[in-house]
């Protein structure tokens, strides 16, 4: 059973809201029945051991589990009252306004100017050029990265070091100015300062938008989330205010993983 | 502590010291060498073999590029041929000068240059060489001086040239030569002409247009098909029975010996267009089924080596898969895909057992004016040239197996001058 912390009961800012959200790889049950309210208000963050089915949970806030055929997901995700998983849900649309950072930096193999102008261009938010721009612009300073590739918008994404890769690709997720951004792990594969970085972008992004973080990190969890969720075997175990999660776990398992008994 | 202090004396008791480890290592690293002693033994083999017949081919074929020629001075005032700037020039000018008896006026001339005997062993058509001439710069007509045309001999007079033949024509030769009169010389109009009975009045262009016709017609039906069936395939199409049968037969295909293609193209195409027999148009045809399935294959082989993370990107910003497939992962995929087409028509150019079937195996004078007309094409016309008596027909097959070999690499460097200039790093 879910312990949930009472003081975040009924949450009425919720962007998103999933119940009761099952998903199977074949006959075999990665998520069980999980359900969590994500708002613009706080950062949430997903921990919890390796397999445990917490990127695959984070996966069917904007249905890219729809990209593996053997996946089937049940329950309901609303985004702002609409179901996403109905399969009137207009999947191209919901991507736009749910974005999403990866583990591993994936630029396009493009000029940094069209990995961000590709989003806005495609769903045709910028008519001229000079709104392209603009955006492209404000993109970047957002995710802290304008300063430092102003001069060389034309080098390829590719040619930019793996820290610098990973804020072009939040750039890009927020150039079509998403409602929810999810993260998949994306400090694991960079080193501490680049790290350092994209924890103090995720701080100023969040209020603009609704963010989940997936992540090893318990420290990455304790520093950038104001709420977290544990999870174990596909389940959801605990979930309440970061501090809480981190100081006074209710459950046992909680409480191991947190302290380093296993995991 | 004791423990820690570092024990300088060998330790020959570990297992990794011991006399019988180092043998083995030793052994080990004896395997290596001679494993790589072996691959560079084939290395060396194989561009040896490959150095012998590129020579090969080039010595005899410099040798057809040559022919025997006589030199026959022409005087053309004294040739009572009439005409003016505009008959000359005129498309029927060389029939007009037929009329007016050109050939007969050339056999004079060589006559007086070579003797009866001489003049015997021109070649039936090398009037018509004067008569080009002619049409060209007319005013050549007035001229009291004479001018020395240089016009091939027959075949017997250039195996004659060559030491080979009957005794007599060798002493010919022998003389005409020895007087200045006969020469091998280069003859780059063997790149201009078409099939011909004679070695010394065939050229290989008839044949060339008709490989670059089909080619054409084979990439333009081929490519597209192939690549859109590979797209389909790796990015739409659901995974069941029936797709695995379509990958089934497709591998199949591939492996399919040609000349079954060939009775197919005799089958289907040529029965539904009975009159295109011999030309490009089917031809292409026939060789675009051939080609197909090894395009599809490489170029799902290439769809699949695009990194599913930029997949996942553009997911991920909300574009539609269309799109995913024309604006990321067609760029991606395309150096992987010319370089398949590539090998596929470099393939199709050199397959001569599918066009025998549709007829292409005819004798074509003159080169195809168009997709219609009846050609034939390189590697047939090697195999014809092959097949004939004439000695003089050997170094003629060699210089078109040049031409084969030159326009093959012509094409490879055009496929990768393309893939290097699509190809990005990701």
């Amino acid at each position: 059973m879910t312990r949930i912390h009472d003081t975040i009961q009924d949450d009425k800012t919720a962007k998103m809201k999933a119940r009761d959200v099952s998903v199977y790889y074949g006959s075999k049950k990665a998520i069980d029945e999980v359900s969590i309210d994500i708002s613009p208000d706080y950062v949430t963050a997903f921990i919890g051991p390796s397999g445990c089915g917490k990127s695959t949970f984070l996966r069917c806030f904007n249905r890219m589990n729809d990209t593996i055929s053997v996946a089937r997901v049940t329950g309901s995700i609303e985004l702002e009252g609409e179901n996403i998983l109905d399969d009137t849900m207009d999947v191209v649309q919901l991507r736009a306004r749910v974005g999403m950072v990866f583990q591993k930096p994936n630029p396009f193999p493009k000029s940094i100017y069209e990995n961000i102008a590709y989003g806005p261009k495609i769903h045709g938010l910028a008519e001229k050029k000079t709104e392209l721009d603009a955006v492209v612009e404000k993109s970047l300073t957002r995710a802290g990265l304008w300063e430092e590739v102003k001069d060389r918008l034309e080098d390829s994404g590719t040619a930019l070091s793996g820290g610098q890769q990973q804020r072009l690709c939040i750039a890009r997720a927020i150039a079509v100015d998403p409602e929810v951004i999810l993260m998949d792990e994306p400090a694991s594969a960079l080193d501490p300062i680049a790290t350092a970085k994209i924890e103090e972008l995720i701080d100023e992004l969040s209020g603009r938008y609704a963010i989940v973080i997936v992540t090893h990190s318990m420290q990455q969890a304790a520093r950038v989330s104001q709420r977290t969720a544990f999870f174990h075997l596909g389940k959801m175990v605990e979930y309440g205010p970061t501090s809480d999660i981190f100081t006074n776990p209710i459950e046992e398992r909680t409480k191991d993983y947190i302290t380093g008994r296993y995991g | 502590m004791n423990k820690s202090q570092p024990n300088l004396a060998p330790d020959l008791t570990r297992p990794t010291r011991t006399p019988a480890f180092e043998k083995r290592l030793a052994r080990r690293y004896r395997k290596e060498r001679n494993f790589k002693l072996m691959g560079q033994g084939a290395i060396v083999f194989s561009v040896a073999v490959l150095i012998f017949l590129l020579g090969n081919m080039l010595v005899n074929g410099i040798g057809g590029f040559q022919r025997a020629e006589l030199a026959v001075p022409v005087t053309f005032a004294e040739s009572g041929i009439t005409g003016d700037d505009v008959s000359l020039r005129a498309p029927s000018a060389v029939q007009t000068l037929e009329l007016q008896g050109m050939p007969e006026v050339v056999n004079m001339f060589a006559e007086q240059a070579l003797g009866e005997e001489g003049a015997a062993q021109l070649s039936d058509q090398a009037w018509r060489d004067v008569a080009a001439a002619l049409t060209e710069e007319p005013s050549l007509l007035a001229s009291n001086e004479p001018k020395t045309f240089h016009l091939p001999a027959t075949s017997d007079l250039a195996s004659g040239l060559a030491g080979e033949g009957s005794p007599e024509m060798q002493a010919l030769a022998q003389q005409l030569a020895s007087e200045g009169k006969l020469a091998e010389n280069w003859d780059l109009n063997f790149l201009a002409r078409s099939d011909a009975t004679s070695p010394q009045a065939v050229g290989i262009w008839g044949a060339l247009k008709g490989s670059i016709l089909t080619m054409l017609v084979t990439l333009v039906l081929a490519f597209p098909i192939g690549m859109l069936a590979a797209l389909y395939l790796e990015e739409y199409a659901p995974r069941n029975r029936w797709t695995d049968l379509i990958e089934v037969s497709i591998n199949n295909l591939a492996a399919v010996p040609s000349i079954i293609f060939g009775l197919l193209g005799l089958a289907v195409f040529l029965a539904i267009f009975p009159n295109l027999r011999s030309a490009p148009l089917i031809g292409g045809m026939t060789l675009a089924l051939m080609t197909m399935p090894v395009i599809v294959i490489s170029g799902r082989n290439a769809i699949k080596a695009v990194p599913p993370s930029i997949r996942d990107g553009a997911l991920a910003v909300g574009a539609s898969p269309v799109q995913v497939v024309f604006h990321h992962v067609l760029p991606l995929a395309l150096p992987g895909m010319l370089t398949g087409t590539i090998i596929g028509m470099a393939r199709a150019l050199g397959e001569t057992a599918p066009l025998l079937l549709i007829g292409m195996r005819a004798f074509v004078a003159t080169p195809p004016t168009d997709f219609t007309s009846p050609a034939t094409v390189l590697p047939v016309q090697i195999f014809l040239w092959s097949d004939e008596i004439d000695r003089g027909f050997v170094e003629r097959t060699s210089a078109a197996i040049v031409v084969l070999l030159l326009f093959l690499l012509l094409m490879n460097s055009l496929a990768i001058y393309l893939r290097n200039k699509f190809e990005k790093s990701w």
